[in-house]
């Protein structure tokens, strides 16, 4: 049992002592109290944790050479990058757009403390173990604080590269004031090499303030032997508006959580969520969407391929509050199973206590649409080219929508050679 | 070019074409007229070889082909290209990456080299000028969104890009108004060299004062019932198809 690496790793946590001390400390005590998840825990019923029974991992030996973030044309981005948790962009001598400060956690001023103190935590429910895990075992994070009215026009990427064998655990920390408009990109993968088991959990918290706006993406590009468990997680205030898109590959085990929390009204949530996974992989996504107040919209879209003996497991949730009235809701999840041996769990929940509502939901598992077929071999495609094009455009039709198109641009040839080379197999 | 020899077809085990015969030479425009269910557009199915239209009898000679032994791309790549009335809509797949490899696979057929990434944008965008389509739906899904003139449009232009042999236009008039109309026309005429045939596929004469037909043909109950030149489609203009009844009320 995996009890005892959770209790190792509540001993490593023990030992962190820093300015974040209250709030790890409250985070400790609900750890204690927590099951290893096995196969009867309900958020991990299709996700196995064995793994963790021979995991041999060292944290990060601090001499870890330089990498670049990736390059992607046109994307002119504000580049942040770490390695097995270790920050190797200098922050202080980074060039910071107006109204933007970031800060780490071991560079944090009191302004940025004050923000952390109110992110940290406070957004992600304290249900996900591995939440509280990260939140007692981040020595370093990134916290981000866009002033109110700021529009920031530069997106702010943060890679986060995982390297075989080592442990690490990133934190994200974002606040938006009032009127905010910022993007933000976070980017995880491992470099070369993922044949070796290697463990990392990368959360991220995002307080956007009334009218503000963010734009968001999560890329977990992992694949592999990596174990990645993680979450975004959005509290969603008057007006405020947010624009997020999830690319997830699977790996030995990958795992996201996504809270959006509607906390102040007439809020609008897209939230759209790819997932391409190669023979073999696994890939687990739960959201859940929390309307608690009246007027507010999400529009989620979920969309999968999934190759042969991997496994998919999506459980969206929207949970309606008594009060929440005139809430619009939709979530959709569609997938396509390449072979008879991938397979998906999928599982749409809505739990409604309003009478007031709007909420569609809906989850399948698609085949090839046999007019489409038709028509792209009516002008000479093979069957079997037309069905690379019609599958592929099942997802592509949501990175296109991705409102930075220099981020589509580069990811798409990406995707796409990865979805060739699944089809080759 | 074409020869159809006393073809019989069934849609879902009914009898729809009941012994047609058509010759189309090069360069030659050909007609289809007829009421609704006489079979017009099970032609073209059968004739671009969609699932479920299936040949029960006669045969079809193209270019010196079975066409009846090849598979749907297989015909594409002879040089047979068939507009749809109801083009569908594939979101996700854009217009240009569709066209770009479809062009290239026919090119390949023919024995010719492909397209590199900058002719084939030069060909498309003149295309997309040629049927007055707003260069930003080369980069849209295929026919996602577009009003049904649109698809219509998209449909020449497809045919411009690919350079068919043998062109067959299924209703690609339903729908249109006078402006759009004279786009389809121009670019069906356009392509007219003297070499590639066209069968144009029509419910109502219109089309017809655009596009000059060699030939017209009044296909009923799955045959052709009547052929002539052009002035045949100003006659069913006059009379409309109730003759044919008469017609087919006397030889029983």
């Amino acid at each position: 049992m995996s009890q005892s690496w959770l209790a190792q790793a509540i001993a490593r946590a023990s030992a962190v002592n820093d300015w974040l001390q209250p709030q790890r400390k409250e985070s400790l005590a609900l750890l204690a109290t927590q099951e290893w998840p096995g196969r009867r825990t309900e958020a991990w019923r299709y996700t196995s944790l064995h793994a963790f029974d021979k995991l041999a991992l060292t944290s990060a030996s601090g001499d870890v050479k330089q990498h670049d973030a990736p390059a992607v044309a046109g994307l002119n981005s504000l580049d942040i990058v770490l390695v097995d948790g270790e920050l190797q962009t200098a922050i202080e001598a980074l060039q910071l757009p107006n109204g933007v400060r970031v800060s780490s956690f071991s560079n944090a001023d009191a302004q940025a403390q004050e923000v952390a103190h109110a992110v940290f935590a406070k957004v992600k429910p304290a249900k996900h173990l591995f939440g509280l895990l990260n939140d007692t075992l981040a020595q370093q994070g990134i916290i981000i604080d866009i002033a109110a009215g700021a529009e920031v026009q530069q997106p702010i990427r943060i890679v986060n590269y995982v390297t075989a064998g080592v442990e690490s655990h990133n934190r994200i920390l974002v606040r938006l004031g009032a009127g905010a408009k910022a993007a933000i990109i976070e980017h995880g993968a491992n470099l070369s090499g993922s044949d070796a088991a290697a463990f990392n959990t990368a959360f991220a918290e995002y307080l956007i303030g009334d009218k503000a706006q963010l734009e968001h993406y999560r890329l977990a590009l992992h694949g592999g032997k990596v174990i990645h468990i993680g979450g975004s997680h959005f509290q969603l205030h008057n007006e405020a508006r947010l624009n997020s898109t999830l690319v997830g590959y699977g790996s030995q085990i990958s795992r996201i959580d996504a809270d959006i929390h509607h906390a102040g009204e007439h809020a609008f949530a897209k939230f759209n969520n790819i997932y391409l996974l190669a023979p073999s992989e696994h890939f687990d996504l739960h959201s859940s969407i929390e309307h608690a107040v009246p007027n507010g919209t999400t529009e989620q879209n979920a969309r999968g391929i999934v190759g042969d003996k991997a496994v998919a497991v999506f459980n969206g949730r929207i949970h309606i509050h008594r009060y929440a009235q005139k809430t619009l809701a939709e979530l959709n999840n569609r997938n396509l199973l390449l072979t008879r041996g991938a397979r998906v769990n999928t599982k749409p929940e809505l739990e409604i206590y309003a009478d007031d509502v709007q909420c569609a939901h809906g989850a399948t598992v698609a085949e090839i649409n046999e007019e489409a077929l038709y028509y792209l071999r009516s002008r000479g495609l093979s069957a079997s080219q037309a069905k690379v094009m019609l599958s592929f455009g099942f997802i592509q039709e949501l990175i296109t929508q991705m409102p930075n198109h220099s981020l589509a641009d580069w990811l798409l040839p990406i995707l796409h050679e990865r979805f060739v080379a699944m089809e080759a197999e | 070019m074409l020869s159809i020899k006393n073809l019989h077809a069934n849609v879902e085990d009914q009898n729809i074409l009941k012994g047609l015969n058509l010759e189309v030479g090069p360069g030659e425009v050909h007609a289809i007229m007829g009421p609704n269910g006489a079979g017009k557009s099970t032609l073209g199915y059968v004739l671009s070889g969609r699932d479920g239209y299936e040949a029960t009898a006669g045969n079809i000679d193209f270019s010196g082909t079975n066409l009846l032994d090849l598979e749907v791309e297989e015909r594409a790549q002879a040089g047979l290209f068939l507009a749809f009335q109801y083009p569908v809509e594939i979101p996700g797949v854009s217009n240009m990456e569709f066209m770009k490899e479809s062009v290239n696979v026919i090119r390949k057929a023919r024995g010719e080299e492909p397209l590199s990434a900058a002719e084939f944008l030069k060909k498309a965008k003149a295309a997309a000028k040629q049927v007055n389509l707003p260069l930003d739906f080369l980069k849209r899904g295929v026919n996602e969104g577009f009003s049904g003139g649109e698809k219509k449009r998209n449909e020449i232009m497809q045919m411009i890009l690919l350079e068919p042999k043998l062109c067959i236009l299924d209703e690609s008039d339903s729908g249109l108004d006078v402006d759009a109309l004279q786009v389809v026309a121009n670019g069906v005429n356009s392509q007219r060299d003297g070499k590639r045939s066209f069968i144009i596929i029509t419910h109502y004469q219109r089309l017809l004062d655009y596009i000059k037909p060699d030939f017209v043909h009044i296909l009923a109950d799955g045959k052709v019932a009547k052929s002539g030149g052009p002035e045949l489609a100003k006659e069913v203009e006059k009379t409309g198809y109730a003759w044919l009844e008469k017609a087919g009320e006397k030889a029983e």
